[in-house]
């Protein structure tokens, strides 16, 4: 197993250079740069001292030099600076990963809350009324848009309870309780839609299991139902379901862009999708090669975690 | 409607073409006595990029900056304003200014015993002249003020309250341009420590600058040793990044937030059912920022034809009719008010500007294109209005002349770095800095052939000649005079296509007191320094 995990961590390096290749090289092709941002709407610098700052910045040095300087600050551990703001990468990003890092794993464990019980239910009563509401709550999760779920929660919240989370982000050590205030719905907004394609993943599988021979023989022993389900059943059908959810967090991530800006959360959604209006070179950079290091670890993570849900499973 | 009619509707001080609003325009001052204490609290839209005054003149920094730092000159607060036009300069950190008589030479009288904030490396110290000689230097070397300040050929200090300017040309206007809100005071130490000024903001304001966490919030405490004794009323600020309307909405429904900008009257009235008892102010435009500029360096635009055919194709009543509804102002670049005391209708703006599409065919076709032609208009949706208001344009073109028009929306910093290059072919949805209230910005500032700001790329010799002369009266009737002059000019050579707008209205919280929602004193905005002489009724 170790030797599979080592070649499929040397397998990431050429993924994670292409990566570093393609961000690079995007944030090249769009027009204009992070001073014409800053300067924005001033119009009281002349060209020459554009110029100037362009150099101090190097902004003006050729691509492959830029980029060169860059790799070796990524690969130093220490990506430099934003050209926006001055502030250290890390102190950014310090700062933003906590937030998103919290808002996902809740959405995470909210989501699969949700989406393995209805699952499991949807496929022990299939066809019945608990069925069709767990089905029709999938569907909805899979293609109602966050921005416009987002919405209608802070707004109707507003005008039926006269409550939103309070604005204004604190963290979960400083005040706990205001903290999970803060994180929770959207979280449930996140978690909704993560729950969605699991719940029909696990309603398809459980389904699939439940009619093989060894349940059959299960059910002919004379086991409870419950752990005829969820001890020889349950866990045999989430292979399929890990890999969905472990697909699902790229689609985690990006949701967690709309999320933030609507519930006002400094995460990491907010300071790339910044970064990248501003043309912050440095930071969109280093975010873009973060979630590529993170989802191709995921990625690992949950081809190992099947050796763990079948034993039968061997990596050489 | 006509036009006509809607004007009669709208009553006195309003704009053209606006449909009546039953809310006012100028909410005048409490007649109480001001309370002390309390925390206002503000979900805001614009979060602080840096907060280096050299390097950024961004909504996000000035919602704060000004009430963290003083001007020498700043314009009245509301409760001393006489009309929302008055633009009455004030003395903030100087007690009185004066001119030699060619007006290169102006001698600012600094107000004695105002202290430093009581943070290191200041620690309260005394601030003197040399203070703000040592500023405006800074301002000069570098950054996005650098144009404003580079006019300054040498200062002095005769002595430790004295600052002496010498300007390269005479400027009767120079007072308006260090009264931007804008043209904070920084001190010596900080940059001299720190290299540069995006760590720490320490000014000699009415508030201390306590927190400022990007993308989260802003905290403003009160300063105890504030030169204007007992002011500012309010002991905290609090000012929360909150990048969605809807949430914005929904932390004024609940309380969270003392103020909310919508932007239309139906958004008014969805708010104020919930919160019958919000307190609504008519935001009172007094120009239009926006307007459509030409590249008219080129041809066909540098053809007065061409641009005369295009603005008459234009219907603007439509664009206030359908996209503001009804409300909005069709559009002028000069603050009507340093040139007349009543808002221009759209009749005022003159034959060039009144939607006529035979006239403007004719027009076309004299200039040489009377089968019309192609071109290309890029733009940034500051507000998602504009989109419509851009595509109405598109309609009207093909529609009237025969010209396609193929639109481009690009991202902001896409758009800002094309646009201020200058070098586009082709039509691009322009744009006046939102800051600048001062006569002298908005006229020779962004329209002399060689101004930088000259984004709409004017250059007509009697615009240069009279914009010029402007800065050399100091006569204030003589000013209206040659501002008219300027604006008439403008006008009839079309040259800023400018295009309805409006920035809609403001609620407050019923405990509100002295809050202003003016252009030149917004409680939100570029006027925050307004905030000092708010209370809160509690």
């Amino acid at each position: 197993m170790y030797k599979y995990v080592i070649r499929r961590l040397l397998l990431s390096v050429p993924v994670l250079l292409l990566s570093s290749l393609i961000v690079f090289g995007l944030m090249r092709v769009m027009p204009g740069d992070a001073l014409t941002a800053l300067m924005g709407e001033s119009g009281n610098v002349s060209a020459k001292d554009l110029q100037k700052l362009r150099m101090d910045l190097g902004l003006d040095r050729p691509y492959y030099q830029q980029y060169g300087i860059w790799l070796w600050q990524m690969v130093s551990l220490n990506p430099g600076y934003s050209i926006f703001t001055n502030e250290p990468i890390p102190v950014a990003l310090k700062k933003a990963i906590p937030v998103t890092l919290e808002l996902a794993m809740l959405a995470i464990i909210l989501g699969l809350t949700i989406a393995i019980p209805v699952g499991v239910l949807s496929a022990t009563r299939q066809d019945t009324a608990s069925d069709y509401v767990g089905r029709v709550v999938a569907v909805s999760g899979l293609s109602i848009p966050d921005f416009w779920l987002g919405t209608l929660v802070i707004t109707f919240s507003a005008i039926w309870f006269h409550w939103i989370p309070p604005i204004g982000y604190v963290s979960l050590w400083d005040q706990p309780w205001k903290n999970l205030q803060q994180v929770l719905l959207p979280a449930a907004i996140l978690g909704f839609r993560l729950s969605a394609a699991t719940m029909r993943m696990t309603r398809s599988t459980v389904l699939e299991v439940l009619r093989e021979d060894y349940v059959r023989t299960a059910w002919a022993k004379g086991l409870a139902g419950k752990v005829v389900v969820y001890k020889h059943a349950l866990k045999n059908a989430l292979i399929p379901v890990v890999t969905i959810v472990g697909g699902q967090l790229g689609v985690l991530l990006a949701g967690t862009v709309v999320v933030e800006t609507i519930f006002a959360l400094p995460g990491m959604g907010r300071l790339t999708v910044e970064a990248i209006l501003y043309r912050d070179y440095p930071i969109v950079q280093t975010n873009v090669m973060l979630i590529a290091a993170t989802l191709v670890t995921l990625n690992l993570v949950v081809d190992l975690t099947y050796a763990w849900l079948d034993p039968r499973i061997r990596y050489s | 409607m006509g036009v006509t009619a809607l004007v009669a509707a709208t009553g006195r001080g309003r704009v053209s073409a606006a449909t009546p609003s039953s809310y006012p325009d100028w909410i005048p001052a409490s007649t109480k006595p001001p309370k002390r204490g309390g925390v206002l609290n503000r979900a805001s839209v614009w979060d602080p990029p840096v907060i280096d005054p050299r390097h950024t003149q961004s909504i996000g920094l000035f919602q704060f900056a000004g009430l963290t730092s003083s001007r020498l000159i700043r314009y009245a607060f509301p409760e001393e304003a006489n009309s929302t036009n008055d633009v009455t300069l004030k003395g903030d950190l100087a007690e009185s200014w004066q001119s030699n008589a060619d007006h290169r030479v102006w001698t600012f009288k600094l107000r004695q015993g105002v202290k430093w904030q009581n943070l290191p490396p200041l620690n309260g110290r005394e601030l003197v002249a040399a203070d703000v000689k040592y500023c405006y230097e800074q301002y000069a070397k570098e950054g996005v003020q650098a144009f404003t300040f580079q006019e300054i050929e040498g200062m002095e200090t005769p002595d430790k309250h004295t600052l002496r300017v010498h300007l390269k040309t005479p400027n009767t206007l120079f007072p308006q341009n260090v009264a931007e809100s804008v043209t904070v005071i920084f001190p010596r130490e900080v940059l001299e420590e720190d290299g540069d000024l995006k760590k720490r903001l320490i000014g000699t304001g009415p508030y201390i600058l306590k927190e400022h966490t990007r993308k989260v919030r802003v905290v403003l405490q009160r300063n105890p040793d504030y030169y204007d004794k007992g002011r500012p009323y309010i002991d905290e600020y609090v000012i929360l990044s909150t990048p969605d309307f809807a949430t914005r909405k929904a932390a004024f429904r609940t309380g969270q937030s003392d103020i909310l900008q919508v932007a239309s009257l139906s958004e008014v009235e969805v708010v104020r059912k919930t919160n019958p008892s919000a307190v609504v102010q008519e935001y009172k435009n007094v120009l239009a920022p926006f307007g459509l500029a030409l590249a008219q360096d080129k041809p066909p635009f540098n053809d007065v034809r061409v641009r005369r055919a295009i603005s008459m194709a234009i219907d603007r009543q439509k664009q206030v009719d359908t996209v503001y509804e009804g409300h909005g102002i069709p559009g002028w670049g000069v603050p009507y008010f340093y040139y007349q005391d009543t808002a221009p209708t759209l009749k005022d703006l003159g034959q060039w500007w009144q939607y006529r599409p035979e006239v403007a065919k004719k027009l076309l076709a004299e200039a040489g294109h009377a089968k019309g032609f192609e071109t290309t208009l890029f733009y940034y949706e500051y507000f998602p209005e504009m989109t419509s208001q851009v595509q109405i344009v598109q309609q009207d073109l093909k529609k009237n002349l025969n010209i396609d028009v193929k639109i481009t929306k690009l991202d902001y910093t896409t758009y800002y770095g094309r646009y201020v290059d200058s070098k586009w072919d082709g039509m691009s949805w322009g744009f006046q800095s939102g800051h600048a209230v001062g006569l002298d910005e908005r006229t020779y500032m962004y329209m002399h052939s060689k101004s930088t700001k000259n984004f709409f790329r004017v250059n007509d010799p009697v615009i240069d000649e009279l914009t010029i002369k402007l800065r050399r009266t100091p006569d204030r009737a003589e000013q209206r005079a040659i501002t008219k002059k300027i604006v008439d000019r403008e006008l009839d050579q079309v040259l800023r296509m400018w295009m309805p707008y409006d920035a809609g209205f403001f609620l407050y919280q019923p405990h509100l007191r002295n809050m202003a929602a003016l252009a030149l004193r917004r409680t939100d905005g570029y006027g925050s320094p307004a905030t000092t002489r708010t209370w809160l009724e509690k």
